[in-house]
């Protein structure tokens, strides 16, 4: 994946005393929505059916007090305890507070991508924030569905150059970089 | 107003006196994860535990090198909160009893 104009990539950079921005091609822009888009849909889906008690969805109280079943889901909504019992009460009361909170970072993602006319994302620290928890969401699931492990980068090597994984994990390592970019910006900002 | 008879009513004291005197304070674990890089570990640390960067980087390292660290102790509803707000940041946290085995 390249930039615009075959420049060096060059991710998040401070911009004056508050801001980080970044410049995206139509294509980054594009897979950037489509994977936020793809998160936002994931932990939708998750979302309670109209049966439930709707005082107790007012008070966050959700009718889920199992694990997910799929493994993405489960990555991204954990158990806050080793214990059964107690993870099963602790979700029921936080599952939902934890979705929404995190469908709030992507779709503020989601906003700030959809409302770039030019490429250029401009983004306060609280909207940096909100990037860095969507996008490590997003490096989570995909790191799920690739079975990321320390040694990923050897198991690389070893892909045939045909396997279309090499494209999801060439992703992958992009918006780790992204995501570095961004977090390096932030840190120069604390020193 | 349900009577409680004297016997219950002892032991509610007394369960509520442990609770609140409890000297086996509550702990949070983040532990060790293929996928956050390890900048950002150290970023959601400072950020949501106003740690320093010397403490949040060695933390950091403590995860990464024997794949869990406390990072917090407190009540239980503290320990929770947090757990909520690392779990938000997509870290893979935990909270116990801090006189149990990790």
């Amino acid at each position: 994946m390249t930039t615009d104009s075959g420049e060096l990539p060059k991710g998040f950079n401070r911009h004056g005393s508050n801001d980080y921005v970044a410049y995206f091609s139509t294509e980054e822009r594009e897979v950037l929505l489509n994977l936020v888009e793809q998160i936002i849909e994931l932990l939708s889906e998750r979302s309670d059916n109209h049966s439930d008690d709707p005082l107790a969805a007012m008070v966050g109280i959700t009718s889920h007090d199992s694990p997910p079943e799929d493994d993405v889901l489960l990555r991204l909504l954990p158990n806050a305890y080793a214990d059964q019992v107690d993870a099963s009460e602790f979700r029921r009361y936080t599952e939902l507070t934890l979705r929404t909170k995190k469908s709030a970072h992507a779709m503020s993602m989601r906003i700030d991508l959809k409302s770039s006319t030019d490429g250029c994302v401009e983004i306060d620290h609280e909207g940096a924030n909100a990037w860095l928890g969507a996008m490590n969401d997003i490096r989570l699931a995909l790191g799920v569905r690739l079975k990321v492990q320390e040694n990923s980068q050897e198991e690389l090597e070893i892909l045939a150059p045909d396997d279309p994984m090499r494209g999801v994990y060439a992703v992958y390592s992009w918006l780790g970089w992204l995501q570095e970019s961004l977090i390096q910006a932030l840190m120069n900002d604390a020193l | 107003m349900v009577k409680l008879d004297e016997e219950v009513d002892a032991k509610v004291d007394e369960a509520i006196k442990e609770l609140f005197n409890s000297e086996k304070p509550w702990i949070t674990i983040v532990w060790d994860d293929p996928v956050n890089l390890m900048s950002y570990v150290t970023y959601v640390l400072m950020e949501l535990f106003s740690f320093s960067r010397e403490k949040a980087h060695e933390l950091m390292m403590q995860i990464h090198t024997q794949g869990k660290a406390v990072v917090s102790t407190g009540s239980r509803e503290e320990m929770e909160h947090d757990v909520a707000r690392l779990h938000e940041y997509g870290l893979w946290a935990t909270l116990q009893r801090g006189d149990q085995v990790i």
